[in-house]
């Protein structure tokens, strides 16, 4: 009874949950412009997810796997449905998942026949894969409802429905891990567990077997989603669209939400997106409005670029950012390869390299 | 359905009027009025005979002598200061009266100046310990109260005996205590006539206005050159003097020197000028709120001893009540800006139906298109914020800038800028009359006139008030765009007259017809309003009849028209709605058609959100203006209709790189040249199939030499 009186009142005042305040861009989120100077290695419709053997480079565009060797990107093979998440295995194989319900495992990349097929019903948007310490597969749902790529309809609808499982191609079973997560999107192993990227909880959580989730990174700015190792230690943290106020306030007005998904063309739905500026019908916020012909790079992001260097600890050591005037927008994959990071901005449909060497001494600095 | 009910309810609800009503400074005054009307209804229907005139009388009576007293108080801590020695005051200064009349036998004005003078004596002690001494008031007058009130005890132990033994008979002395002029007590005459020059006094002398600038910040009136000490200790003297004439008619009336007289009087005094709504803080009241605080607290005084109320009982509810009022008058304070800035913005219900495509592919006349991707850039980087562009009949091109100034470029080639005139505030819609005088609308200004050498004059910047609304919408806080008739008669639009220029984001938040469009008579000096209720109305042409102008309405995403002469005067047709964008200015074509600016388009978000007013008015109070959803300005086209309201082209630019805002468009000699009002820059495109010899003037009125 307080609690609901409570709830009432903070939503009447704009209180406690009701608060639509975003952290800043703060400390080792400060931004900058780094992913505008990558270089772009390759131009493609829907690049998805990165994995490397440590020589090639392959990469999910829609439905082919492509791989890029010394700047020439070839196609490897091509797949029924679009390819939803990539993972290199140890000894050259490749772990696909497709469509989000389905995970295989080859061999190697152009095997023709899966080693094994992991088709169980929960699967409903597998959408990244991850090796742990037992030779086991991590696989991140980020929704029970929502497709894919659908991901904005499941942040509108507030689900949390997002799950982890573990598969493991010895025994070919199935175990959940974690569920009821705001979207998990990206993982990686940690100790004897998982990090997992909790998007629509804006934090990262560690999942270890036998224990409840831990809060290893809360209150980000952005909505996290892919995680890869980093080669000296660490992880790279992808976040493919940035928090705003609006969007904070438009969760919290059920009847707007109600009638906006009813009534308007997704494209132009106040959600988080990949990319923006391409169509006037897009929502127009304040400070988005071009003044002598500048658009400001401070304006609030309906789309922005960022991954984040965190520590073995999982803290934020600086970070890489795309803002608002630029376009290397939506990174949902980095991953390191030789010297350099590899990222993909899916706002642009484009795959990039970011030299490394330096650049953790230039924040140092 | 829901929809239905909305706009019922947005329709018929005046939500902007309560912002409206309590950002007037009368308000203050009006609640302690409403309070006491409340407890006098309340109280003539529990107590018979309540405003019968014996008892108006009685309460009019005791009602002048709390008042004075209040008076007193009400200075004091209008001041910033506080005196809670009236009381005892009141009580010395009835002794000092009954002793004088009674013991000693003075004559009558010598007992009533001797007392006045005895007042001022001991409201001085406190000025001098406060003004001069800077001791605290609080304390100060406290000290005072218990010494005041002891000296009292000890002269009534000696002389009470003397004065209740006298029975004084003498007319004039009766008078002053039980006298009526018409049936009106002479104490409530003489407090009315002191109330009214205290009210002059506060409010039109000058020391009046020291006493209220002191209050309100010590230091900023002593740095003013204010003299702070001397005017404080006058106050003091005053609030003595004032409780002295309350204690005549006091003495006058009743004529004892008991125990209790002015105990607990300072509790009365102080809820009454709380009650009445003068701040304790300081710096602010008025003599009317005293007064309405006196009569609140001696209705309820008098009603409760009526209704056989222990003494006890009494001054507890007073108290109480001195303690509400405290709260409510420090919370209202400190957060009457905030509540009003909440209040008065108030979003209704707008809905448009889904607008006609504009996408590549689906046809329509407003498919986008790519032609004004060439356009040339006039004074790039040199120029910011023209709204407005016009030719004259040398060619030479104007333009406003966010400085000020009207610029001038130079013909043929436009590229020698030059300052025209300066104005002062940003310069919007330009027109040229018959004499080449330049009229511009001035957003926050009005409408000036600048003549062909470059003086500038205004023409108007009020209209008549309208009788029905709350704000004072005389003044023009957004003139726009203008046309001239043939007769001289200059139609302007007036975007909006609740917001300022820079706030017109949260006019589009609203979305409620808040503009208006006025005419300016430039033959007899007349500015009369002619529509109200517009939605941001904006471009303004007159028409092809000359008896009509058309208009733009920016959020009614509608053009308009409005015959002011002819046989259908007075009326209103629509030529087109449901654009697909915000229509801004409105010029002639050489053809006869008209250009029309869509300054920004529809988004699906926006629209849903206009049709949700309390989404909107939550969005305005939680989420920052920064990012608010605003109309989209970033894309904008040129499109050509005719008065049918048929648009016959389009004209766009896809990625808006070269000419991000179109704001205005004039046409001229086979060119376009396009305005914006964030841009840094002025367009010009080469119009295929044009009348190269066109000057829109020249075609309206004939070329002249």
């Amino acid at each position: 009874m307080i609690a609901a009186v409570r709830e009432f009142a903070n939503r009447f005042l704009g209180r406690g949950d009701a608060t639509i305040t975003v952290p800043s861009f703060d400390g080792a989120l400060k931004p900058n412009q780094k992913l505008e100077a990558a270089e772009t290695l390759l131009i493609c419709e829907a690049p998805e997810d990165l994995a490397t053997d440590g020589r090639n480079l392959f990469i999910a565009a829609g439905q082919r796997l492509m791989s890029l060797n010394d700047g020439t990107a070839s196609e490897v093979r091509s797949f029924e449905r679009p390819i939803s998440a990539l993972c290199a295995l140890p000894g050259g194989g490749l772990a696909v998942a497709l469509g989000g319900r389905e995970v295989r495992l080859y061999a190697n990349p152009s095997a023709e026949q899966p080693n094994a097929t992991f088709a169980d019903s929960a699967f409903n948007a597998v959408n990244a894969l991850t090796l742990a310490g037992d030779n086991t597969l991590i696989a991140t749902d980020g929704s029970a409802t929502c497709g894919v790529d659908d991901w904005a309809r499941d942040l509108m609808e507030l689900n949390r429905s997002g799950r982890v499982f573990r598969l493991d191609p010895a025994s070919k079973t199935v175990t959940p891990l974690a569920q009821g997560l705001g979207h998990a999107f990206g993982a990686c192993a940690h100790g004897n567990g998982v990090l997992v990227s909790e998007s629509w909880r804006h934090r990262l959580v560690l999942v270890a077997p036998g224990t409840s989730a831990r809060t290893v990174l809360a209150h980000l700015p952005v909505y996290p989603s892919r995680l890869s190792k980093a080669s000296s230690g660490g992880y790279w943290l992808t976040a493919f669209t940035a928090r705003t106020q609006l969007i904070e306030f438009v969760l919290r007005e059920p009847a707007y939400r109600r009638r906006m998904m009813a009534e308007i063309d997704p494209a132009y739905w106040v959600a988080p997106r990949l990319r923006s500026g391409f169509s006037f019908k897009e929502p127009m916020q304040g400070a988005h409005i071009k003044t002598m012909g500048v658009i400001k790079p401070w304006a609030p992001p309906r789309s922005y670029g960022l991954v984040i260097r965190l520590d073995a600890d999982g803290q934020p050591l600086y970070s890489l950012h795309s803002r608002v005037d630029g376009a290397n927008h939506g990174i949902v994959a980095a991953i390191e390869m030789g010297g350099d990071l590899v990222l993909i901005a899916k706002g642009p449909g484009r795959v990039l390299r970011l030299p490394l060497s330096g650049l953790a001494e230039e924040f140092r600095s | 359905m829901r929809d239905t009910l909305t706009s019922l309810r947005y329709r018929y609800w005046p939500d902007h009027l309560l912002g409206e009503i309590l950002s007037k400074r009368w308000t203050e005054t009006a609640i302690p009025v409403i309070l006491l009307l409340i407890v006098g209804l309340a109280l003539s229907r529990s107590i018979d005979n309540f405003l019968s005139p014996a008892s108006l009388a009685d309460t009019a009576r005791q009602a002048g002598e709390i008042g004075f007293i209040a008076l007193g108080l009400a200075l004091v801590v209008i001041v910033g200061g506080i005196d809670l020695s009236v009381g005892s005051i009141f009580a010395l200064t009835d002794f000092c009266a009954l002793y004088l009349l009674d013991v000693l036998g003075w004559p009558v004005p010598a007992v009533v100046a001797a007392t006045l003078l005895c007042g001022a004596l001991l409201g001085a002690v406190n000025g001098i310990l406060i003004g001069y001494l800077r001791l605290r008031a609080f304390i100060t007058t406290l000290i005072t109260l218990i010494i005041y009130r002891s000296a009292y005890d000890l002269l009534i132990q000696r002389y009470s005996n003397a004065i209740a033994s006298a029975f004084p008979d003498i007319p004039s002395w009766d008078f002053i205590g039980g006298g009526s002029i018409f049936g009106i007590p002479t104490v409530a005459l003489v407090y009315i006539v002191i109330a009214i020059f205290g009210h002059i006094f506060m409010t039109r002398l000058r020391p009046g206005w020291h006493i209220t600038a002191i209050g309100g910040s010590r230091r900023s009136a002593y740095n003013s050159g204010i003299p702070v000490r001397r005017t404080i200790a006058l106050c003091y003297v005053a609030s003595g003097v004032l409780t002295s004439i309350g204690a005549l008619f006091f003495a006058s009336r009743l004529g004892t020197v008991g125990g209790d007289i002015g105990v607990g009087l300072e509790v009365i005094v102080l809820t009454a000028t709380v009650l009445g709504g003068i701040t304790l803080g300081g710096g602010k009241g008025s003599v009317a709120k005293s007064a309405v605080g006196v009569l609140i607290v001696l209705l309820i005084t008098n009603g409760l001893t009526t209704m056989n109320a222990r003494g006890g009982v009494n001054r507890m509810a007073l108290a109480g009540i001195l303690l509400v009022a405290a709260m409510v008058d420090i919370r209202w304070q400190k957060n009457r800006t905030r509540i009003i800035s909440k209040v008065y913005v108030a979003p209704t219900y707008h809905a448009l139906p889904p607008p006609p495509p504009t996408e590549i592919g689906q046809g329509g006349p407003f498919e986008q298109n790519d032609k004004l991707r060439n356009v040339e850039s006039i004074g790039l980087g040199r120029i910011e914020a023209p709204e407005d562009v016009i030719l004259d009949r040398h060619d030479n091109l104007y333009a406003g800038s966010r400085h000020g100034d009207i610029m001038r470029f130079l013909a043929p080639d436009y590229q020698k800028m030059e300052v025209f005139a300066h104005i002062g505030g940003q310069p919007l819609g330009m027109a040229f009359d018959r004499e080449d005088n330049l009229y511009v609308c001035i957003g926050g200004m009005g409408l000036y006139r600048i003549k062909p050498d470059g003086t500038v004059e205004k023409a108007t910047d009020e209209t008549n008030r309208s009788m029905r609304s709350v704000n004072d919408d005389s003044r023009l806080r957004l003139a726009d765009d203008l046309d001239i008739t043939d007769d001289g008669l200059i139609f302007f639009s007036e975007a909006t007259v609740r917001y300022e220029m820079d706030e017109w984001p949260i006019d589009g938040l609203e979305a409620r017809g808040n503009g208006r469009i006025i005419c300016y008579d430039t033959k007899t000096g007349v500015t009369r309003t002619e529509l109200r209720g517009l939605k941001f109305p904006n471009g303004i042409c007159v028409a092809s009849d000359g008896q009509s102008i058309l208009f733009a309405e920016t959020f009614g995403c509608s053009i308009k028209r409005y015959y002011f002469a002819g046989p259908k005067k007075g009326k209103v047709e629509v030529v087109m709605d449901n654009l697909p964008g915000y229509p801004d200015n409105i010029n002639l074509a050489s053809d006869g058609n008209y250009w029309l600016a869509l300054v920004g388009m529809r988004s699906p978000s926006l629209d849903l959100a206009w049709k949700m007013p309390g989404f909107r008015r939550r969005m305005g109070k939680r989420v920052p203006v920064d990012e608010w959803l605003f109309p989209n300005i970033n894309t904008g086209c040129v499109v050509k209709f005719n008065e049918q309201g048929k648009i016959v082209e389009s004209f766009w630019d896809l990625r808006g790189e070269n000419h991000p805002m179109i704001t205005s468009m004039r046409e001229h000699r086979g060119y376009l040249y396009l305005g914006g009002i964030l841009n840094n820059r002025i367009g010009r495109y080469k119009l295929d199939n044009s009348d190269p010899n066109f000057v829109q003037y020249d075609k309206r009125w004939g070329k002249q030499s």
